[in-house]
């Protein structure tokens, strides 16, 4: 690297350049703005190694289970870095998302010490934590001997980071004090609105700011754009995925509970409450006027496609599934919009539910200390910054990422509305669960009866208070409730 | 003679080229998938006429697919030549153990050779997943996890039992004073088993064969949890174009083309000898 580029870059690193006038800067020189990252890229790991001893883990080899997924190929892009860096090698099965969550169960119920790290969902780790499988992270965080000065733990959004946090409680709030960390935050989802502008223009309709309106607005959409095309896209299989996006958003939004804890401790199913009713009477009428005709099918892909393809006119489920319909080859690229949702019209913002791609360690891996390096520099603010400019590592969970210019330009000039979306909820955006070890099945049943008020079999009233009967008793047969 | 009127046949015909559609359908719609793009894939309504192209292919055979979220990495090949390399080696020592073990079983009756053969038979019986687990821990053990001779050893739990209990039933069907005679001649135990029973039951292994190869071919589960990324078959790779950012219609279309085609090749090969394997048994001379 020539000197004057040298000097610039470590100007920006000190502080006393921000990153624009980095690339600027470079950019004069005669560097392309790709070449420039590169070198940034470089420069941070060169700045790194200065003030941590990054090579204690010299030679040791890691291997790391993962996700086929666009934030996992945001980390093997950069992983190169993490090699020079530490002077470690690091080796990785990659699964496909469909079989990805039954090679992980495998690996960890059979003890299994070849896999150090790998990729989880926040939910998972409420069976994994007290099973013994993953080892609780703040043993590593708290440690300034083992942690970087640069890892800004402080940096993780809150509601993202105390999400990932639990302390083993059924029922024990998330983020509480005694919580152990069992993950740390990779990127992650906020359930809000992506529509198509265009659609949205032709019927004269605007981005609905509360649920009444989203029913109203999706049913005249479907009438006015024809050519059957339908108003509003959100899950319906019979799968606990049914009820984490869109929809618990919205039920939060309204100050709905799944469960209620009592003082001594004791769950009690919560979907049976006069607001409840009211709620989910609203929400099944919406998917019964202007939702997909086979909705008890829909997952993540089909809410997907049909956005992508033009056969929906918006969906409330997560950004950055909006976010990749917006690119590639669909036929929607460029012509998709976002925007915060709002469900509860006394609500002051919206406070999505969100989906919370992780990094966990299992507690079977024959060198923690080596894993944790890896797993702090995965997490760090430089991969960070890099997945997000340079990859699709969308929704970011550190601070510092969303307050980057670049990042936010480049989301501002294909992603119309997306970072105002991100920056009106991401203060309310949390895990609104109550954590507890049967969450698989009892969400499961929830969309279950969902799938029967919307089919028609059951009233709503009736189908809520069988659910929350059934969901008692189950709780009592766990010694929960 | 039978005589059959104009009508009659017409219907006929008409009768039949209906089956054929419908059964042939999804694999036409398929095949036909896999020369498209998504953006075609994905027409409102579908439609019959397209542009075909070959990119699905490339992107497969070259391990280069561009999507959504940029260029990914496939490792397509790999898994049909995982397939194609645990198949055709279990079935292979499958035939090498069983045959003979048949042969045994159907000639010389000693004491607890049923209860033997039936426990061979029961490894049929058990879901993969109970066995899975346990498996997996002695694996880990023994040093045999995440290596193709693990699997090819615990791909002999769908290979071994079909094949024994199929070729025994035609050993049994031989009659032996065919063997007998042999053995008069002055031929030993082995020349005999060589020269008479094997080309006689010849379409039963073959049909036996054929079928463990589909039965392991189509395996997902065993690979999925004993083995690393590296060494999963199609059944697994197939599902890797199915990601966040999007399901890759063409590519799985594509996938699905390749990976049907071994088989296919195969079975219509050996399609004679199963016709005739099959029905061998069911008829008693």
């Amino acid at each position: 690297m020539h000197e004057k580029e040298k000097d610039l870059i470590e100007a920006f690193l000190r502080g006393q350049v921000d990153r624009r006038g980095l690339i600027k800067g470079l950019g004069a020189m005669g560097l392309a703005a790709g070449t420039a990252g590169t070198l940034l890229n470089l420069g941070q790991t060169r700045a790194l190694a200065a003030d941590f001893d990054w090579q204690a883990h010299k030679g040791k080899t890691i291997k790391l289970l993962l996700n086929k997924h666009p934030y996992a190929d945001a980390m093997i892009a950069d992983l190169e870095n993490f090699k020079k860096l530490t002077g470690m090698n690091v080796v990785y099965d990659v699964f496909p998302e469909d079989v990805y969550f039954d090679k992980v169960t495998a690996a960890l119920s059979a003890s299994s010490p070849e896999y150090d790290a790998f990729m989880t969902g926040a939910y998972m780790t409420w069976t994994y934590g007290p099973a013994g499988w993953i080892t609780d992270l703040n043993e590593w965080i708290k440690d300034p001997a083992k942690t970087n000065p640069n890892y800004a733990w402080d940096d993780f959004l809150p509601g993202v980071k105390s999400s990932c946090a639990w302390n083993g409680k059924p029922g024990g709030a998330l983020g509480s004090e005694d919580a152990k960390q069992w993950c740390i935050p990779w990127a992650f989802e906020q359930n809000n609105i992506t529509y198509n502008k265009g659609m949205f223009d032709k019927a004269g309709v605007g981005v609905p700011g509360n649920l009444d309106e989203m029913i109203s607005t999706a049913a005249k959409l479907q009438k006015d754009i024809g050519s059957g095309v339908y108003g509003i896209g959100v899950r319906g299989s019979r799968s606990w995925a049914t009820i984490h996006p869109g929809f618990l958003s919205a039920y939060s939004n309204f100050n709905e509970k799944d469960l209620t804890v009592s003082a001594d401790g004791k769950l009690a199913a919560a979907m049976n409450t006069a607001g409840s009713k009211a709620f989910h009477a609203k929400w099944v009428q919406m998917i019964q006027e202007s939702g997909p005709k086979d909705w008890s099918t829909y997952t993540w892909y089909q809410v997907g496609t049909d956005l992508g393809a033009g056969a929906s006119a918006m969906i409330f489920d997560a950004d950055c599934l909006g976010y990749f319909m917006n690119g590639g080859d669909n036929k929607m690229a460029g012509k998709l919009a976002y925007a915060a949702f709002t469900a509860n019209p006394e609500a002051k913002a919206s406070t999505p539910n969100i989906w919370i791609w992780s990094l966990a360690m299992s507690n079977f891996s024959k060198d923690k200390d080596a894993t944790w390096y890896f797993l702090q520099w995965a997490s760090g603010p430089e991969h960070g910054l890099f997945g997000a400019t340079k990859m699709d590592f969308v929704d970011p969970v550190r601070q510092s990422v969303w307050k980057d210019e670049m990042f936010r330009e480049k989301l501002n000039k294909s992603y119309p509305g997306y970072v105002e979306m991100f920056d009106a909820s991401a203060a309310g955006a949390s895990i609104k669960f109550t954590a507890q070890p049967l969450f698989f099945d009892l969400t499961t049943e929830w969309a279950a009866t969902l799938q029967k008020m919307v089919a028609k079999e059951v009233p709503v009233d009736e189908g809520l208070d069988k659910l929350a009967e059934s969901i008692n008793g189950q709780l009592k047969e766990a010694g929960l409730g | 003679m039978e005589h059959t009127s104009l009508l009659e046949r017409i219907l006929r015909g008409a009768a039949l080229t209906l089956v054929v559609i419908f059964f042939m359908f999804p694999i036409v719609w398929i095949f036909m998938m896999s020369f498209q793009t998504n953006e075609t894939i994905l027409r409102i309504p579908p439609q019959l006429i397209f542009e075909p192209t070959l990119a699905n292919y490339t992107a497969l055979i070259t391990g280069k697919l561009m999507t959504a979220a940029g260029t990914l990495d496939i490792a397509f090949m790999r898994n049909l030549w995982n397939s194609v390399f645990l198949s055709v080696t279990s079935v292979a020592v499958s035939l090498l153990l069983g045959v003979p073990a048949a042969y045994a079983f159907a000639r010389h009756k000693f004491r607890g050779s049923e209860d033997i053969a039936f426990t061979l038979l029961s490894f049929k019986f058990a879901p993969a997943l109970l066995v899975l687990l346990p498996l997996t821990l002695y694996f880990q053990k023994l040093g045999l996890a995440n290596t193709y001779i693990g699997l090819i050893w615990v791909y002999q739990l769908i290979c071994l039992p079909l094949i024994l209990w199929i070729v025994r039933g035609y050993f049994e069907d031989i009659p032996a004073d065919i063997e007998y005679a042999y053995r008069i001649g002055g031929h030993s135990w082995f020349a005999t088993f060589r020269k008479i029973a094997l080309p006689l039951a010849g379409p039963g292994i073959a049909a036996a064969g054929l079928l463990a190869f589909i039965f392991a071919w189509n395996n997902f589960v065993f690979a999925l949890v004993l083995a690393s990324a590296d060494k999963q078959p199609v059944t697994v790779g197939a599902l890797a174009f199915i990601t966040s950012s999007g399901i890759q219609y063409g590519q799985i279309s594509a996938a699905i083309v390749l990976s049907i085609t071994p088989t296919l090749a195969l079975a219509l090969y050996a399609q004679r000898y199963l016709v005739e394997g099959l029905s061998l048994g069911a008829v008693k001379g």
